[in-house]
């Protein structure tokens, strides 16, 4: 065995060149496969994550401008969603909906004694907000069911303003008071995030300071009970027949309200992730096949350029099973150990680019699994073991005195 | 049929009955028309023949490179033919000893290992067939080449290399096809010098095929064969029978000056 392993490695090291580039064709597959797979698993795990950091099981709805006339009323009237629609949509369509929240927004500016900025308040139910997607918390809470019941005067703002209400630098903000609307609020969070400026007042407090109860600019409805595009699209259509009915328009009427089915989004996105996944899995599988017909076509030719030394090998004595098992043993050897660089190189570069783009970019943690690298080495000393054993055969075909003939 | 079996297990190292050898193509070619040949054990032989005459062919089927047709080959006792390819392998692994024009050594291994080779398809441990490839090697006065590469050493050199290797399994013969071919006239006598004296020393059986009357001048028996048949030796004068005088194709008439028959 160690003598069988030494005449590989002398003729391996012999040809070099040959070697080499052999064994860059592996690499190269082998490299791209592992590359491909990460970044589908990192694009895979980073919709994964957005997804489940939000609540897709929700359909919003924007009010519009009717273009059909409808039951007497003219086109282009202004729809006005209000409080009775909060009500009314999960009265109305028990089966899926769960609740039905909405957003106040008013006041036109935030001042303190220190500072003052252009901003509105927007009354909001505590689901609203997000973590890591509306932004990230780094002082005290966001607004709870208590300050809901008890339309407490409390408010959460942006650190962005936090700095300019409290200069120089935010301090003191946290249990500090903001004044809006002639209405004096008590800071309880301060969040910080790259886009997001709203300063959020609890939807019941909102509601009190504002009269009027047509102003609902958009719902956000909570669903339940759906799994399937098909629940998501009677959701949509129970959601769209209700307001219909109280508000008067076309339930055809794509411009009377804008509906956004977050559900139904979510799915088709999950599909397209597992097309992906398929695609790349194609893609890697046919570069690595490249590699192989490389190292096919290397080992044809090497044969063939060593059929000569084969034929004096046969002459002074070897057995056909020994120059097929010296000729298969190479071929592995060589797919084996740069397959490995490959899995390797693929492995680190994945590593840099995961570390390059964080976890808040496209790609979450952009690796593959051990077993898939198992896989791919196994995949690789088959089909190595096939690349020499074609051009092996084809070698013992030549008889050895044909062979010593050839020079 | 009788008296023959008893040769077999005699002094004949190879016997050949009415070997015959067609090459099967568009016009089929009958190369070896029934070869009848004995070769004693402990023989210096050489053959000789013009192109075409089916001297290269004799040689692949004595060194069971290549089957024949019909009729029947003894090696050191033992029938070859119709041999599966492992079978052949074996046999020549270990009863035979070639000796190639173009030295055949493989060129990334150097001399030792060159000479080593036969063994290491024996199964012969590394260390084992490294010290008695040396000791050939040594016979040779190549021990200070052992870890020379072919490359590097002269063609009389190349051709030691290769004897060594021939050698290491203690062969029952050894074939030489034109030993001397690429190689300048003094080297040539060398080489012969050292086929002689495994043939005198250790009474080694050895064939060689030459178109060099000077290199079959060197062996006990000169075999004609032309147009696929043994020509029959004469018998002279005296008595004693040597092989009729040949004529080369450069016009050249060999004619050993004495019956080196002893």
């Amino acid at each position: 065995m160690t003598d069988l392993a030494r005449e590989i490695l002398q003729t391996l090291g012999h040809n070099k060149l040959r070697t080499a580039l052999t064994g860059i064709a592996v690499t190269w597959g082998i490299f791209m496969l592992i590359v491909l797979l990460s970044m589908a698993r990192g694009v895979t795990n980073s919709f994964d994550h957005n997804m489940l950091s939000r609540n897709t099981a929700m359909i919003r709805v924007w009010a519009g401008k009717t273009s059909i006339p409808y039951k007497g009323n003219r086109e282009g009237r202004y729809i006005q969603f209000d409080d009775a629609d909060l009500r009314e949509l999960p009265e109305e369509n028990t089966k899926y909906v769960e609740s039905v929240r909405s957003t106040i927004s008013g006041g036109g500016k935030l001042s303190t004694p220190k500072g003052e900025v252009s901003q509105n308040y927007t009354g909001v139910y505590p689901s609203e907000f997000v973590p890591s997607r509306h932004g990230d918390l780094v002082e005290g809470r966001f607004i709870n069911e208590r300050d809901l019941s008890q339309k407490s005067k409390v408010i959460v703002i942006p650190k962005y303003y936090a700095s300019q209400l409290f200069p120089p630098d935010g301090e003191g903000a946290l249990g500090g008071r903001v004044n809006a609307n002639g209405l004096s609020f008590k800071v309880v969070g301060v969040y910080e995030s790259e886009w997001n400026r709203n300063a959020y007042i609890p939807f019941t407090t909102a509601r009190m300071l504002s009269a009027d109860t047509k102003n609902l600019q958009n719902l956000a409805v909570s669903l339940k009970n759906v799994t399937t595009e098909d629940d998501g699209n009677a959701a949509e259509e129970g959601i769209r027949n209700t307001l219909s009915a109280t508000h008067n328009f076309d339930p055809k009427d794509d411009n009377a309200i804008w509906v956004a089915n977050d559900f139904n989004n979510a799915l088709t996105g999950k599909t397209a992730m597992g097309i992906l996944d398929t695609c790349v899995w194609v893609l890697g599988i046919l570069t690595l096949l490249t590699g192989i017909v490389g190292i096919s076509n290397i080992m044809f030719v090497t044969v063939k350029e060593r059929t000569h030394e084969i034929g004096i090998r046969r002459a002074i004595g070897a057995k056909p099973s020994k120059i097929l098992t010296q000729v298969i043993a190479e071929s592995v050897s060589i797919t084996v150990l740069f397959g490995y660089i490959g899995i390797v190189l693929g492995t680190a570069v994945s590593q840099v680019i995961a570390a390059l783009v964080g976890d808040d970019g496209p790609l979450l943690n952009p690796t593959v699994s051990l077993s898939i690298a198992f896989e791919v080495t196994l995949v690789l000393i088959v089909s190595g073991a096939l690349a020499g054993l074609f051009p092996a055969l084809k070698a013992l075909k030549v008889k050895p005195v044909e062979a010593l003939r050839d020079e | 049929m009788a008296t023959d079996n008893q040769n077999l297990s005699g002094d004949s190292m190879i016997r050949l009955r009415d070997v015959n050898k067609t090459y099967q193509g568009a016009v089929p070619l009958h190369v070896l028309k029934g070869i009848n040949l004995d070769i004693k054990r402990g023989e210096l032989v050489s053959i000789m023949g013009a192109s075409g005459s089916g001297k290269s062919t004799l040689l692949n089927i004595l060194g069971i490179l290549d089957n024949y047709d019909s009729g029947e080959y003894y090696l050191d006792g033992t029938l070859i033919k119709d041999l599966g390819e492992n079978r052949a392998a074996e046999y020549r692994n270990r009863m035979i000893g070639f000796v190639f024009q173009s030295f055949n050594l493989i060129n990334y291994k150097n001399a030792m290992e060159n000479a080593a080779l036969p063994l290491f398809y024996q199964g012969v441990s590394r260390k084992k067939r490294n010290r008695m490839a040396m000791e050939q090697l040594e016979r040779m006065g190549l021990a200070d080449r052992a870890t020379h590469l072919p490359g590097e050493m002269s063609g009389g050199q190349k051709q030691r290399v290769a004897i060594a290797r021939a050698m290491i399994t203690n062969p029952s013969i050894i074939l030489a096809d034109e030993p001397t071919g690429a190689l300048d006239s003094k080297t040539s006598h060398d080489v012969m010098e050292i086929f002689r004296q495994l043939n005198r020393e250790e009474g080694k059986t050895i064939v060689i095929v030459t178109h060099d009357p000077g290199v079959a001048e060197q062996t006990d028996r000169l075999i004609r064969i032309s147009d696929g048949l043994i020509v029959p030796p004469a018998v002279a004068a005296d008595g004693i029978t040597r092989p009729e005088a040949c004529v080369m194709p450069g016009g050249n008439i060999v004619t050993p000056e004495e019956p080196s028959l002893s």
